[in-house]
């Protein structure tokens, strides 16, 4: 059986924590493709309907607010690999 | 929401209620003397705060635009916010001053009160709606 070192250890179990962080990340894309949709859809409804402009940004605003909060987890996630591993 | 029509006046709603949620976390950390912690919180409220205004632009900007442009303009803006939060949350884990995680519930704070309110209304409609039922 192969035996490893202590630092070889920690370096594998460095290089792990950076690879997570580096996945955690995709989670960032889906987000900004989501809001993006969601805009082009505001700007559809608006032409369509001009005095239901405040009501779309409303919605749009709080839509997008929460709508960011799974690209901040991961971000946080990342961030806790990378500096407390 | 009283007057949906209204973000600006809706916004401004919404940052009174996280004010008022804020006071909370803010006066239980002076009192048990986490002045870390109350920083970090401090930290991550401004800049939500501040971001929140800043989506607000963008949106009103974007609504201006063509459908296809639109969608690109708020995408490429995500990402800039995106790597805002990063420079914020980066700052905060590195900085001794700043408490990671009270830096990532102050960010968080407004997502909260947000959800916090809309299920409050929910909750109230459907009360409500039983109550008309029995009378």
């Amino acid at each position: 059986m192969v035996q490893f070192s202590p630092e070889v250890i920690d370096t594998i179990i460095r290089a792990a924590a950076l690879l997570g962080a580096g996945f955690a990340m995709i989670a960032g894309i889906g987000p900004g493709v989501g809001q993006g949709y969601a805009a082009g859809k505001a700007v559809e409804s608006v032409a369509r309907d001009p005095e239901a402009r405040g009501n779309i940004i409303t919605t749009m605003l709080l839509g997008q607010a929460v709508a960011e909060s799974t690209g901040i987890y991961s971000l946080v996630i990342a961030i806790v690999l990378i500096f407390t591993i | 929401m009283k007057d949906i029509n209204d973000p600006v006046k809706v916004q401004k709603e919404i940052l009174k209620k996280v004010y008022l949620f804020s006071l909370l976390p803010i006066i239980s950390s002076l009192l048990a003397g986490e002045f870390k912690v109350l920083f970090g919180f401090i930290f991550g409220l401004v800049i939500a705060t501040l971001l929140l205004r800043l989506k607000y632009n963008n949106i009103v900007r974007a609504l201006s635009m063509q459908e296809e442009s639109a969608e690109k303009f708020i995408r490429n803006r995500y990402f800039l916010e995106y790597a805002l939060y990063f420079f914020v949350l980066f700052t905060a884990a590195r900085n001794d001053n700043l408490n990671f995680l009270a830096a990532t519930v102050g960010l968080f704070m407004i997502k909260f009160v947000v959800l916090l309110w809309t299920v409050a209304d929910l909750v109230k409609d459907s009360f409500q709606n039983k109550l008309d039922q029995y009378k």
